[in-house]
């Protein structure tokens, strides 16, 4: 949350006087570090204007969202016998969540197994505000969510009241953040994708 | 480890749905009252899902695909001072890195300073194939990759785009599963649709 607010005072800051802060925090860099500097400079200004103009914000609770899309990273201890019942499970699925359609705010998500099989990351982009994407795959799949979840250690169950505690806690939130389409939500890919088609069927009967 | 992966996946393949779910029930008899009581309420969805032709892919060297979207997820190690020189950089982009555009074929990416500032988890969703997507940022905006990656250890240069590809690998860790919900929407074909939804409302505003 700090960075946050660091963030924002950055941006009442002088762009130029950021950029020299930049350079003292780079002059001890090694050598490579500091030519890419000096080479990017003028680029950086000019991404650093848009960035005002289009800067990250707070997903809400936790998180940052830029647009209309937010990203969440969990990493999670798994309880004993967990990792290996997510994987043969994952496995046996290969890679078919129709539950995630299901959600209608999901953009992507991955499943990571780390450190040794001891620790799970999973880090996903989906639309809005962190509490209605929470709600959401509680009304939408809790069973699904709960199969997943019960890997994990002290994971208190999708209908629990501290389920959004649990969460938040093992959240990482992000302090950069990049989405080429901001304004693209999942509801407005998939009507572009319905216009482009009757464009297509369209031009067919006129041609 | 990706041959042991697809040879477990084409084993699997071959099971009928009724001995995947038998698999299933085997799986979570040991799992958590909780876990148990989500499995037999969500059979109906499970049982869809297990039937549906297995949409998991590889992005060539590492990383998972589903259509045409990779995933590509690292864990980098910072050298000394280089969590606060990207911090000073991310917030100085606020938080943004339009840099990226250039490359056209990133969907997204994100920073998270990790295990008390000592690594950086970088996850990024992109289109096509792990090496040519490396060499696309090489050829497009090699400054920009120098000026955040030169933070981390042992991390040789995007002038050097195979050592750079190689150094990258190293890090990487694959997913164990990875769902998109567009999956053929690459972000070229975004902007075209983008362009043909704006052109479609001009148009109807025209004809109104």
């Amino acid at each position: 949350m700090t960075t946050l607010e660091q963030t924002r005072t950055g941006q009442d800051q002088t762009i130029e006087h950021t950029i020299q802060q930049l350079r003292e925090v780079y002059a001890d860099a090694p050598e490579m570090a500091k030519v890419a500097l000096e080479r990017a400079l003028p680029a950086l200004k000019s991404q650093a204007l848009e960035a005002q103009a289009s800067q990250t914000e707070s997903a809400g609770r936790i998180g940052i969202r830029l647009g209309s899309v937010s990203e969440l990273t969990v990493i999670a201890r798994f309880a004993p016998g967990g990792a290996q019942r997510l994987r043969a499970m994952l496995r046996l699925l290969n890679g078919n969540f129709s539950g995630g359609k299901k959600v209608g705010t999901l953009h992507d998500m991955r499943f990571v197994f780390l450190d040794n099989d001891t620790k799970f990351l999973f880090a996903t982009a989906y639309d809005g505000a962190w509490d209605p994407y929470i709600d959401d795959f509680a009304t939408k799949i809790p069973d699904e969510m709960d199969i997943i979840f019960t890997a994990f250690e002290g994971w208190p169950g999708i209908h629990s009241p501290d389920v959004k505690d649990w969460i938040a806690k093992h959240q990482i939130p992000a302090e950069g953040w990049y989405v080429a389409h901001p304004d693209l939500t999942v509801a407005e890919s998939g009507r572009l994708k319905r216009v482009g088609k009757a464009v297509e069927e369209f031009l067919d009967q006129v041609s | 480890m990706a041959t042991q992966t697809a040879t477990a996946d084409t084993a699997q393949q071959s099971l009928t749905v009724e001995q995947k779910l038998q698999k299933m029930r085997e799986l979570y008899a040991d799992a958590p009252e909780l876990g148990k009581a989500a499995l037999k309420n969500g059979l109906a969805m499970l049982t869809q899902e297990l039937a549906a032709e297995g949409h998991a892919q590889t992005a060539g060297r590492i990383g998972a695909r589903q259509g045409k979207v990779s995933e590509l997820t690292v864990f980098l190690p910072f050298v000394k001072g280089g969590a606060k020189r990207l911090r000073g950089l991310l917030q100085l982009l606020a938080g943004n890195f339009r840099a990226a555009d250039a490359v056209g074929t990133v969907h997204d990416m994100r920073f998270v300073f990790v295990d008390n500032d000592t690594k950086l988890l970088f996850a990024t969703a992109y289109d096509g194939d792990f090496d040519p997507y490396i060499e696309d940022f090489a050829a497009k905006i090699p400054n920009a990759m120098d000026l955040w990656l030169c933070n981390f250890e042992g991390y040789p240069g995007m002038r050097n785009p195979s050592a750079a590809a190689d150094w990258i690998a190293k890090h990487q860790i694959a997913a164990e599963a990875w769902y998109v919900n567009s999956p053929n929407l690459t972000a070229t074909e975004t902007r075209r649709l983008e362009g043909v939804g704006t052109a479609v409302d001009q148009l109807l505003d025209k004809i109104a």
